[in-house]
């Protein structure tokens, strides 16, 4: 009888307790649901303002389509026309890369919370996994939407980034030398970046990655609200709260004071005054290149380190760090919340010195060669 | 037929004082540390020379007129339009005239200190002197330093950051005691 | 004569009366500052009387209050249009109820024979005048609307020089007839007002917001349980209502903030004139830029030679523009022999275009970054940011016929020689073969 016990049911277990369906019950889900109370507690709410992050997204994203047309020649003038001559065009256009950031440091400081609070632990793997899913779908989002609005910096960084993917070619043997390339240009739909990247962008931006996300996201949802919040901590204090209505009332009220200081930030403060205003001049095929092309922030910790460090090691760095975001519930299975607290802190450390001080390390660096 | 000799010959005269002016880019860059690039007073991103709109090579007869009118605008306050240079390079033009210009070649960090203090072309609250130095578009509202921009559009914009201020007030005060009028039913219910 | 008498000289005889009328009457009969309620007299039809009246006309106080004594602060916030809207809507909601409530608290007196008893002359008196002030407040609402707009300017002056005692009644002569009749009505109220039991008016209970709550002991203790449960019951429902009110007044403000931002947003641009011609203008200029973009790429993929220029035309330290076969700006010169050297001028630093003057050293600068690039070899110089070489492009020359007589592929091994003839007549070709 034992044998019966194959790979298939082992398999079967294993989902049975990870995604424990039979607690989608009124009493379990709702009724019963409890917050722990712990100095890490104030973690719990980065989730929901990621989500609060994606929302203005999603509404100010589906205002600016009213208005857009992505197509080389009107692409430009179209975003123009939305922050100079619409009402509240301007408000929403910043609204909405303001909060393109804000998301992304949120879901961040999400990822390196949970991963000290060991949240990833069993049972709850498939919401570590399908929350890096949602991380890679983020950077997703970033990078196909910074190439919309066709400007010097847009188009450039694109295509600087789109290069970076030919380079693995010369390491690759014989035929498969090609493959980037080939990938490249299934990438761009054309040799080089030009109308139908952007048509393709712009299906993937408005479209795809948002049904993408939605699907991986109710999944990540769900499963939170199946296992409930983890503990957290190693010695649980023992006090908790009603995840309703107790927490979601807080909940509501940090996303309140947070949506207005975005609102503040957006009405007030022009993302592109950041920098130089040659850069979001309209891209030109047939003129110069402006001085200061790169991605944008959240891309600095892979950026700096590429033009720093030889090509290789950025490859093996990012097969290993992608590898071992995805297994981190197992490779991290014994360790403890003291050492993983450590590392997040490391972590936070590396991104936030190379997405500082970035462009003064690789001035350094250049300088000293 | 004469005119196009006539533009030509034009074109090849002036084409050998058709020059920019590198030295203000040179010096706002370094002061500013920002890269600025020729469309801070041309019309066109790329300068002055070159067949493209706004530069030297696409203008008709017309405005090559225009321009060498600009050209000899020696003296300040000629009230000139040169069709290559933008709304900030023919404020520089008219408020100072090419003679000063020319010597400010050699101190371009003279030049903010010889416009006029007052004049904000695009609104945004800081002086086009100002901007010159800091590297930003004098012709653009939303390019600035962020700091300044910021603060002059938190005053432009206070009824509307009032208001959401009092909305959020509101919101948290009634969540507060919302939080607090369901913690006490609770008790009771224990 | 008559202004004067009303707006200068009736003003000021009414606040004289007002006052001096209120503080003898407060030292010698000080009982006397009373409503004379006749609640316990006949309180039904009160009820619908008073609370109206009251609401109403301390709202409509209250905004006259703050219209007239900040001006500056009023008129900034009545500039916004719904805002605006939302006052003059409140003010005549608020007559009405003051209407309604006037005319029961008139009607009262009349028909009830218990009031009628202790109605005096004045009671009816200062209910007819206060009927007069409501219905004129409202004429001049519906007949000379937004008054909220228009009072504090045009009549705050007018207020500030009767209190600043330099009375200027040039700034009421011009008003309509309701707007006069208001105000001449308003002094005679005020006139009136030590007279009339209004004078409850001013005994405002101030310390009853700020004595402390009393205590109340029951003597049995059921009661006392009975009483505590009340009070825990009521102290939920206060928390109840502080959170429906907050969370209320967010979501009307939120609300009326993204109607009042975002409808707009949705409707048709009020641009000016100019502001569309420039948009289009725009617009037009870039699908200028795509057509002829396109015309270039076009020429490209069919002519597999493209015509640069006469052989005569190219200088030796002036090149000439044309694009490449791979759309890149290039240049042409000659050398000395009169042989043509055609490179790319796309800056291989960053992508500027390269100028077209060579100096005396036989090199091109790019002006962006400062790099300098020999015409003959396409090297960059020492100390230029750029460090690749600009590529040299393929050429040919034919007649006038069109057949190729030189021609030089871009590594540079050229086939055929030119003659005098040739250097007056040839014509430069780029070829697709060389690219």
């Amino acid at each position: 009888m034992e044998d019966k016990k194959n790979k298939f049911q082992i398999f079967l277990e294993f989902m049975r307790e990870r995604l424990p369906l039979q607690k989608m019950n009124f009493e379990t889900m709702v009724q019963k649901k409890e917050v722990p109370i712990h100095r890490m507690s104030w973690a719990y709410y980065l989730g929901g303002l990621t989500l609060l992050f994606f929302i203005i997204q999603l509404v100010t994203g589906t205002l600016l389509l009213f208005y857009y047309q992505s197509t080389v020649s009107d692409a430009y003038v179209s975003v123009e026309f939305i922050t100079l001559y619409v009402k509240s065009g301007f408000l929403i256009r910043n609204l909405h890369t303001w909060s393109s950031s804000c998301m992304i440091f949120c879901l961040l400081a999400h990822m390196i919370t949970t991963f000290a609070m060991k949240a990833f632990d069993r049972p709850r793997e498939i919401t570590w996994i399908t929350g890096v899913l949602l991380l890679m779908l983020t950077f997703a989002f970033g990078f196909t939407g910074y190439l919309l609005p066709w400007h010097q910096i847009a188009v450039n960084a694109t295509k600087v980034v789109l290069q970076s993917i030919e380079m693995v070619g010369q390491y690759l043997p014989g035929s498969l030398s090609t493959f980037p390339t080939y990938l490249k240009e299934l990438i761009q739909g054309e040799t080089s970046v030009g109308q139908a990247t952007l048509s393709r962008f712009t299906a993937l931006h408005v479209v795809i990655l948002p049904l993408l996300f939605f699907g991986v996201l109710g999944l990540h949802l769900l499963s939170v609200q199946l296992h409930g919040m983890s503990q957290g901590v190693d010695k649980p204090t023992g006090k908790k709260e009603k995840f309703f209505p107790i927490f979601i009332i807080k909940d509501f009220w940090v996303w309140g004071c947070v949506f207005l200081g975005v609102f503040i930030l957006a009405q007030c403060l022009p993302f592109e005054s950041f920098s130089a205003y040659p850069l979001f001049e309209a891209y030109n095929s047939l003129g110069s290149t402006p001085d200061g092309i790169k991605p944008e922030w959240y891309f600095y910790f892979i950026y700096y380190p590429l033009e720093m460090l030889p090509f290789w090691v950025i490859m093996i760095g990012q097969v290993v760090a992608g590898v071992g975001l995805i297994l981190t519930p197992w490779i991290f299975k014994h360790t403890s919340r003291k050492v993983l607290g450590m590392i997040a802190w490391l972590v936070t450390a590396y991104l936030v010195i190379i997405t500082v001080f970035g462009p003064q390390i690789y001035e350094v660096v250049k300088g000293a060669h | 037929m004469r005119a196009v000799v006539i533009s030509a010959l034009l074109l090849f005269v002036y084409q050998v004082q058709a020059d920019a002016y590198p030295e203000f880019q040179r010096y706002s860059k370094e002061v500013s540390g920002r890269p600025i690039d020729c469309a801070i007073c041309h019309k066109n991103s790329d300068g002055p020379e070159g067949l493209k709109h706004g530069q030297i090579g696409s203008l008709n007869s017309e405005e090559l007129k225009a321009l060498g009118a600009a050209r000899r605008a020696f003296k300040p306050g000629a009230n000139v339009k040169n069709p290559i240079l933008n709304e900030f390079g023919n404020s520089i033009l008219n408020q100072l005239g090419k003679e000063k210009i020319l010597m400010l070649r050699q101190h371009p960090e003279l030049l903010s200190a010889a416009l006029d203090p007052t004049s904000d072309l695009d609104n945004d609250g800081i002086t086009d002197a100002e901007e010159f130095e800091d590297g930003t578009h004098p012709l653009n509202p939303l390019d600035g330093k962020p700091l300044k921009l910021f603060k002059n559009n938190l005053k432009k914009n206070r009824f509307d950051i009032f208001m959401l201020i009092l909305a959020t007030g509101f919101g948290v005060y009634g969540l507060s005691n919302a939080l607090l009028w369901l913690s006490s039913k609770m008790e009771k219910k224990e | 004569m008559f202004d004067q008498f009303m707006f200068v000289g009736l003003p000021y005889v009414a606040l004289f009366s007002f006052i001096v009328g209120s503080i003898v009457r407060y030292r010698c009969r000080q009982f006397s500052y009373s409503s004379l309620s006749t609640q316990f007299l006949e309180d039904r039809w009160l009820a619908w009387a008073s609370f109206p009246w009251h609401v109403g006309i301390l709202i409509i106080l209250m905004g006259h209050l703050v219209a007239f004594a900040m001006p500056g602060l009023w008129s900034s916030l009545m500039s916004v249009p719904l805002f605006l809207l939302v006052v003059e809507a409140i003010g005549v909601l608020c007559s009405f109820l003051c209407l309604m409530g006037l005319i029961i608290l008139l009607v009262r007196r009349f028909v009830d024979a218990k009031l009628q008893a202790v109605t005096s002359y004045l009671d009816i008196i200062a209910l007819i005048i206060l009927l007069f002030q409501v219905c004129s407040g409202l004429s001049i609402a519906l007949m000379h609307r937004w008054g909220a707009a228009w009072a504090p300017g045009a009549l705050g002056p007018y207020l500030h020089s009767i209190f600043l005692l330099k009375p200027d009644v040039s700034l009421v002569v011009d008003m309509p007839v309701f707007v006069k009749l208001h105000i001449m009505s308003a002094c005679v109220l005020i006139m009136f007002f030590p007279f009339t039991r209004l004078v409850h008016a001013l005994s405002l209970p101030f310390q009853y917001f700020v004595r402390a709550p009393q205590k109340v002991v029951w003597t049995n203790t059921r009661a006392q349980a009975r009483f505590e449960k009340k009070e825990k019951y009521e102290h939920e429902r206060r928390l109840f209502l502080k959170a429906a009110v907050g969370v209320g007044s967010s979501i009307i403000l939120l609300s009326l903030g993204t109607l009042d931002k975002f409808l707009s947003y949705f409707l048709k641009q009020d641009t000016t004139n100019s502001e569309q011609s420039h948009i289009l203008a725009k617009k037009l200029q870039h699908l200028k830029q795509s057509a002829a973009e396109r015309e270039l790429e076009l020429e490209r993929m069919r002519q597999s030679s493209i015509f640069v220029a006469n052989l005569s035309e190219l200088s030796r330290d002036r090149g000439k523009y044309f694009i490449d076969y791979l759309m890149r700006p290039a240049l042409a010169f000659i050398d000395e022999e009169g042989y043509p050297i055609l490179l790319s001028a796309k800056c291989t630093h960053l992508g500027c275009t390269v100028g077209q003057n060579v100096d005396k050293d036989g090199r091109i600068l790019c002006p962006c970054h400062i790099s300098y690039f020999s015409i003959k070899t396409g090297e960059p110089s020492e100390g230029s940011p750029a460090k690749e070489p600009l590529p040299h492009l393929g050429w040919e020359i034919r007649d006038g016929q069109g057949n190729i007589l030189v021609e030089q592929d871009s590594a540079g091994s050229r086939k055929g020689t030119l003659d005098e003839a040739l250097k007056n007549n040839g014509k430069l070709y780029i070829a697709k073969r060389f690219s």
